[in-house]
């Protein structure tokens, strides 16, 4: 009996090697993507396109997981280059970080390296990493953009419905800031102009700025723990919020802001746990924004659930990275590769002062924009 | 001489077995190195299908992979000739990063973590890998003192000091308005001290880092604490069974400490050469390394029954599942394949190889 159930497991083993069978052999032109986490939302959808991009021109590609861990994707960029992999396409996990990106550059060991969504250069230390290498390129989105979009949308919705939003009707919003996180620059910069540029809508048109629903939080945001833009955190931050923060209390929460689509729906579930947003027309709708335009939140926007988002455009990465990857396997230089994408469209641009960054337009979404 | 008497004797005794008994001998001898076999055909299969995975470089990156999972392994090994577990690992690991990064910042940089250090020199480096080291350490004694003077379960200490581990971690990387953001601009010459090249082998186009020697040196020093001292004799004893060693005279208490305390200042080693791996950690660092280190020396056949385990048994484990890294990446399978692939293997490889001790039982 012991003895079948070990042959049992040994068949298991050659099972599993078995399912490896259908790996191809490889041609010339191999690429190697580097995604920080798969788990990520709008990550999956750049992930869709890309595949079905790098298919559609027939270029030979791999995916990898680096599941959240510089320390694996290092690793995983080290085994690419042993194995014969000619482009890097690399979602860095320690966003905004030069020497993590360097530490890849190095590992790349003269091999192209595209960077894509999560930047590799912080704060104060631009140029420091892109100007240094010849043949890397950054594609991604302008930092503090988003920010700005989700501010000013958030703003012109309140000047718009401010007494809607003001249920206690004390003339102020209280409102709750959920933060992805801290070490992201894009999460630092949608925490800061979300709140900022709302307020600066809403001075202009003669309203009290924002008031944070908790005055003991003198951060006001609530992050992540595990820095994941997750939906739990998102939903276990507003149920406890909710707990104290509430109608019956005369204090309750009017306005939701979140990094990300993921953690706003988090919020919703929580607001929905509680007797709100539940999109039949009845019930107080708090408004919920998010950023990232996933497929979740637009549904939850089309049934009166979610109030807004920013779109993160997918599609539109997923073609600039194709584009940029084709060119540079072309042995082409990558400052004119950039320069090749950013004529196709657009939503693309070069950013100021670089050869070899590519920014790829947000665009507000709250449902009434034309579909493509 | 001695050999050929021993190949001799060993024909004997199989030419004295019977039909069945034969058979037996074939099948117990195919299973109990199920997993040496399995791997065999596996790096064989791998190789087939994509040649760069036995070059030189493939190889040598293979070795450095491994490097840098030893000294974990080497130290939870420990606690699981115990019994126990640790689920603190990872978390001691990712402070010991931090710190090391913190203390080792290039000292030229514009944000720094601690203004007043001393300039980065030989000596600093060393100083600052001891007190890492000596701050795993200290989390070790309160793992070990828990579990022996409560007889908690590891699980639940480790579970706990994991946690508050993390607390310090979060709080540590918002010194001096960093804010939780990344501890980067770490000195050039950490980085070459520890994750810089050894030596280089110029005909295959790789060099070695120190790091690989440095692993080297600690298997080497663990295996003689294992097997040569008292300490290590004990740790099997109690492992083995905790009230027998009781009454032989065996300080029980003591050695549960020790075991965690030296598993401490193994992760803080560990965290050391990661930041100088990296040149950047953050606050996730480390996040759920120990799963990985208990599942090399699961595989390598150091029991959760206790009171067996050896040092060649971990190195195996560790590179047992960097192969099988190296060769789910290599064969181009699908990252949510290689999920299921890995966990498949994991439990077909320890089931196999506890089969062993079932048996003997």
């Amino acid at each position: 009996m012991k003895k079948t159930l070990a042959l049992l497991l040994a068949f298991v083993m050659v099972f599993a090697m078995a399912v490896t069978a259908y790996a191809e052999p490889a041609p010339d032109t191999k690429v190697a993507v580097f995604w920080y986490a798969f788990s990520d939302a709008y990550l999956s959808t750049v992930r869709a396109e890309l595949d079905a991009d790098f298919e559609a021109a027939g270029i030979d590609y791999q995916d990898f997981d680096s599941n959240n861990n510089q320390g694996t994707q290092l690793e995983q960029v080290q085994t690419a280059v042993t194995n014969g992999f000619t482009v890097l396409v690399v979602n860095l996990v320690t966003s905004g970080s030069a020497d993590a990106a360097q530490q890849i550059i190095e590992a790349a060991n003269g091999l192209p390296v595209i960077f894509f969504n999560r930047a590799v250069e912080g704060d104060g230390e631009e140029h420091t990493v892109l100007d240094a290498y010849d043949n890397i390129a950054f594609i991604g989105t302008d930092a503090p953009e988003a920010g700005h979009m989700q501010g000013k949308m958030i703003g012109e919705f309140l000047v718009e419905n401010f007494d809607d939003v003001d249920l206690n009707g004390d003339g102020e919003i209280s409102y709750a800031m959920f933060m992805g996180d801290a070490a992201n620059v894009e999460a630092i910069y949608r925490t800061q102009y979300g709140v900022e540029d709302a307020n600066a809508v809403l001075a202009e048109a003669g309203k009290p700025e924002l008031v944070y629903f908790n005055a003991n939080n003198t951060d006001k945001y609530q992050l992540d723990p595990n820095g994941a833009w997750s939906s739990a955190a998102g939903n276990e931050f507003m149920g406890t919020n909710l707990a104290e923060y509430n109608e019956g209390n005369g204090n309750m929460i009017e306005l939701v802001i979140a990094n990300n689509d993921d953690m706003a729906i988090g919020a919703i579930s929580a607001l929905q746990a509680a007797g709100y947003n539940l999109g039949d027309g009845e019930c107080t709708k708090i408004p919920v924004f998010g950023v990232d335009a996933t497929q979740v939140a637009k549904d939850a926007i089309a049934d009166d659930t979610m109030t807004g988002t920013v779109k993160q455009d997918n599609v539109g990465m997923a073609t600039a990275i194709c584009g940029a990857v084709a060119g540079v396997a072309g042995g082409e230089a990558v400052a004119d590769v950039v320069a090749a994408v950013a004529e196709e469209d657009e939503i693309f641009s070069v950013a100021d002062g670089f050869t070899n960054k590519l920014f790829v337009a947000y665009a507000p979404y709250t449902g009434t924009e034309a579909e493509e | 001489m001695e050999k050929s008497n021993f190949f001799a004797r060993k024909r004997q005794e199989y030419l004295a077995l019977d039909r069945i008994d034969r058979r037996r001998y074939w099948t117990d001898g195919l299973l109990n190195n199920a997993l040496y076999i399995l791997m065999a055909l596996f790096i064989i299969y791998t190789a087939i299908k994509n040649p760069n995975f036995v070059k030189p470089g493939s190889i040598v990156n293979m070795i450095q992979l491994a490097a840098v999972s030893l000294p974990m392994a080497l130290g939870i090994g420990g606690c699981i000739v115990l019994t126990g577990t640790d689920l603190s690992a990872g978390r001691v690991f990712g402070l010991a990063a931090g710190m090391s990064a913190a203390f080792l910042q290039n000292r030229a940089a514009s944000k720094l973590i601690f203004e007043k250090l001393p300039a980065t020199s030989g000596g600093w480096i060393i100083a600052v890998m001891l007190l890492v080291m000596l701050a795993g350490a200290v989390i070790g004694v309160v793992n070990g003192f828990f579990v022996a003077k409560f007889s908690l379960h590891p699980f639940i200490v480790t579970l706990a000091t994991q946690l508050i581990t993390y607390g310090f971690i979060l709080m540590f990387f918002q010194i001096n308005g960093n804010g939780g953001g990344p501890i980067s601009n770490v000195a050039k010459e950490f980085k070459d001290a520890v994750s810089g090249p050894c030596f280089k082998i110029a005909a295959w186009n790789v060099s070695i880092p120190w790091y690989v020697i440095f692993a080297l040196i600690l298997v080497v020093i663990m295996w003689f604490v294992w097997n040569k001292t008292r300490f290590g004799k004990n740790m099997f004893a109690v492992g083995s069974n905790m009230e027998a060693a009781k009454v032989s005279g065996v300080n029980v208490f003591m050695t549960t400490v020790l075991v965690h305390t030296l598993a401490g200042a193994l992760y803080g080693f560990a965290g050391f050469v990661e930041a100088a791996r990296l040149g950047s950690v953050t606050a996730a660092t480390g996040l759920n390394n120990e799963c990985d280190a208990i599942a090399a020396c699961v595989i390598g056949g150091v029991s959760f029954v206790g009171g067996t385990g050896n040092i060649g048994g971990i190195v195996v484990g560790v590179f047992v599942l960097r192969i099988i890294f190296v060769a789910l990446n290599m064969l181009g399978i699908n990252p949510n394949l290689q999920y299921i692939i890995k966990g498949a293997i994991i439990l077909a490889a320890c089931s196999l190889d506890m089969r062993k001790y079932l048996v003997k039982k």
